[in-house]
């Protein structure tokens, strides 16, 4: 009966269900899909840093912004095409994301924090009061997108898209977490003076996970501004950081389908509490909080204990802090 | 020839002195200890020797090459080897993955590669997966492959992280008070391993360890470092034998 709900059944059954939400949802509940599509980007990338290689790193956030404005404002200013914008997009967020890594490789815990908070705050700053660039606070539409011949409906379109992303990245990131980069970034999270004795190279392996992470967070971020159409600095602020984080702690840090799972739940419970936001950040605090407390390993620690078949490699347990 | 030489090796941590001029010489295959009292400057000199406390003055040598501002993990490729005072395996992988992570200078993949599982990379996976389950057959820790390792009890642990330290088959390891804490026949065991270690794979053994009865059995020759300095260098009975050495234990004799 329990083997029903193993990893691979409940990732199926996602998949089947997300393939099939167009062709029955309305507008308002693709909207919810998609944006749960995008924050299992954001969490994937955000798990292998923070989850996987360790780096308490808050930069998330605004690389995310980046991507969001470069694929917005590509397309707004130049009438670039909108894949290209979204090319463009994640590397400009990967450029951001190494040019933060280099600081950030020489600094540890509680000041890697600080400096990526430092940073993150700086971006926020400079979407906000760049106004001959980002149109400062009120931020700017984008032009609708056009997905013709595939389809009439832009929504349709980017939600396809971004699953497409998804179906073909998140695998990619698995991929590489059960080889061993995925070992070294553990290794480096759990020791590093151990991990340079068997031969890895930690600044390397610490970029590769900051590059990585950026990109995921830049694909999401050219994702949200096609799908919102309106790209303003408050969807990149300190709030954010902590949707991110609870995505992530609340799924299961360093577990990718902890993460995964994480990043779908919480999408649920932001709409549900859309109408208030502050009663969100409430609930978002108190999210992380109560599970940093009383389930430590995330709600994927549970699924772990209770049911067979949620074996994962680099697996994090119950008993961990 | 020796195998792993440092000389004149000086290095402070603020103003205390860790260690002052000390110099060893270990012969290829030899199983070398390393004694003292708390605080002689034992680890610090693991430390300088594998990369991880740039020395003041001084050199190491690894096959009478200098190996001085190589990075630990350059080091580590060179084939030394190293296990902690404190065992450092990984929490959250198994113990095969712990013991696989050990061969990560040995393979190739790099992260694009391994993003779209290559073959190449499958093949190296599985190869890896071999190879860590041999070693582990060796330290007879096998049947604990795929336990969580930090589940494992103490000694356990510190089998598994040998056999992450040769996993990578390193010409030296420099071990770090293996035998601390381990019942006695445990102790023994580990006795029997660092011999295997040298008779099956040819490896150099360069260790700290209080476990006198270990020492004594199993080295060939024993360093003594005393206050950061070395006093005494030879076989267990010329070691035993040291004046200085006496002192540095039990104190000078009081009708002196």
């Amino acid at each position: 009966m329990l083997r029903l709900f193993s990893r691979r059944n409940v990732m199926a059954a996602g998949v089947v269900f997300f393939a099939l939400l167009p062709f029955f949802a309305n507008p308002y509940v693709l909207f919810i899909g998609n944006l749960a599509l995008m924050y299992i980007l954001l969490s994937v990338g955000l798990n292998m840093l923070l989850g996987y290689a360790g780096q308490l790193a808050f930069a998330h956030a605004a690389l995310f912004g980046v991507g969001a404005y470069t694929t917005g404002l590509l397309k707004l200013e130049l009438g670039l095409h909108y894949g290209l914008a979204l090319v463009a997009g994640v590397g400009l967020a990967t450029v951001t994301g190494l040019a933060v890594a280099l600081p950030a490789l020489r600094l540890r815990g509680l000041y890697l924090a600080l400096a990526t908070v430092a940073f993150a705050q700086a971006t926020l700053w400079v979407f906000t009061h760049w106004n001959s660039v980002t149109y400062g606070g009120a931020g700017f539409r984008v032009p609708p997108l056009d997905f013709e011949p595939f389809t009439s409906r832009p929504d349709i379109g980017v939600y396809v898209l971004t699953f497409v992303i998804v179906l073909v990245s998140v695998p990619l990131g698995w991929n590489m977490l059960r080889s061993r980069v995925g070992r070294a970034w553990v290794a480096i999270r759990e020791s590093e003076v151990a991990a340079e004795s068997l031969g890895i190279d930690i600044t390397r392996y610490k970029s590769i996970a900051y590059v990585v992470s950026a990109m995921y967070a830049g694909a999401a971020g050219g994702l949200f501004a096609g799908m919102l159409g309106i790209v303003t600095p408050e969807s990149f602020d300190l709030f954010q950081v902590i949707v991110h984080f609870c995505m992530v702690i609340v799924g299961g840090l360093g577990s990718l389908w902890g993460g995964v799972l994480g990043a779908v739940g919480l999408v649920g419970l932001q709409e549900v509490l859309r109408a208030f936001r502050h009663l969100q950040e409430i609930a978002f605090g108190g999210l992380i909080l109560f599970t940093v407390l009383v389930i430590p390993g995330g709600a994927v620690s549970l699924l772990k204990r209770y049911v067979p078949g949620w074996k994962e490699p680099l697996r994090r347990t119950e008993h961990d802090e | 020839m020796s195998k792993l030489r440092a000389t004149d090796i000086s290095i402070s941590f603020g103003g205390l002195k860790a260690l002052d001029s000390v110099g060893i010489d270990v012969e290829a295959g030899e199983i070398r200890g390393i004694i003292g009292p708390n605080g002689a400057g034992k680890t610090t000199l693991l430390n300088v020797i594998c990369g991880i406390d740039p020395p003041d003055t001084g050199t190491v040598w690894l096959d009478g090459e200098s190996i001085n501002g190589l990075k630990t993990s350059q080091i580590a490729d060179r084939g030394i080897g190293r296990t902690f005072q404190t065992t450092k395996l990984f929490k959250g992988m198994t113990v095969l993955e712990n013991v696989m992570t050990g061969l990560h200078g040995k393979m190739r993949a790099n992260p694009l590669a391994a993003a779209f599982s290559f073959r190449s990379v499958l093949r190296e996976e599985a190869g890896a997966a071999r190879r860590a389950r041999e070693v582990l057959e060796f330290v007879r820790m096998l049947e604990f492959a795929d336990e969580e390792a930090t589940s494992l009890s103490f000694g356990q642990q510190r089998l598994v992280e040998i056999a992450r330290a040769l996993v990578s088959e390193p010409e030296g390891l420099l071990l770090d008070e293996p035998a601390v804490g381990l019942s006695l026949t445990r102790v023994t065991e580990v006795d029997e391993l660092l011999r295997r270690i040298r008779l099956e794979r040819g490896v150099t053994i360069l260790m700290i360890e209080h476990v006198i009865r270990l020492v004594m059995g199993v080295c060939d020759r024993i360093t003594v470092l005393n206050g950061g300095r070395k006093i005494a260098d030879g076989t267990a009975d010329e070691v035993m034998a040291d004046a200085e050495v006496a002192e540095a234990y039990l104190g000078a004799e009081l009708d002196a």
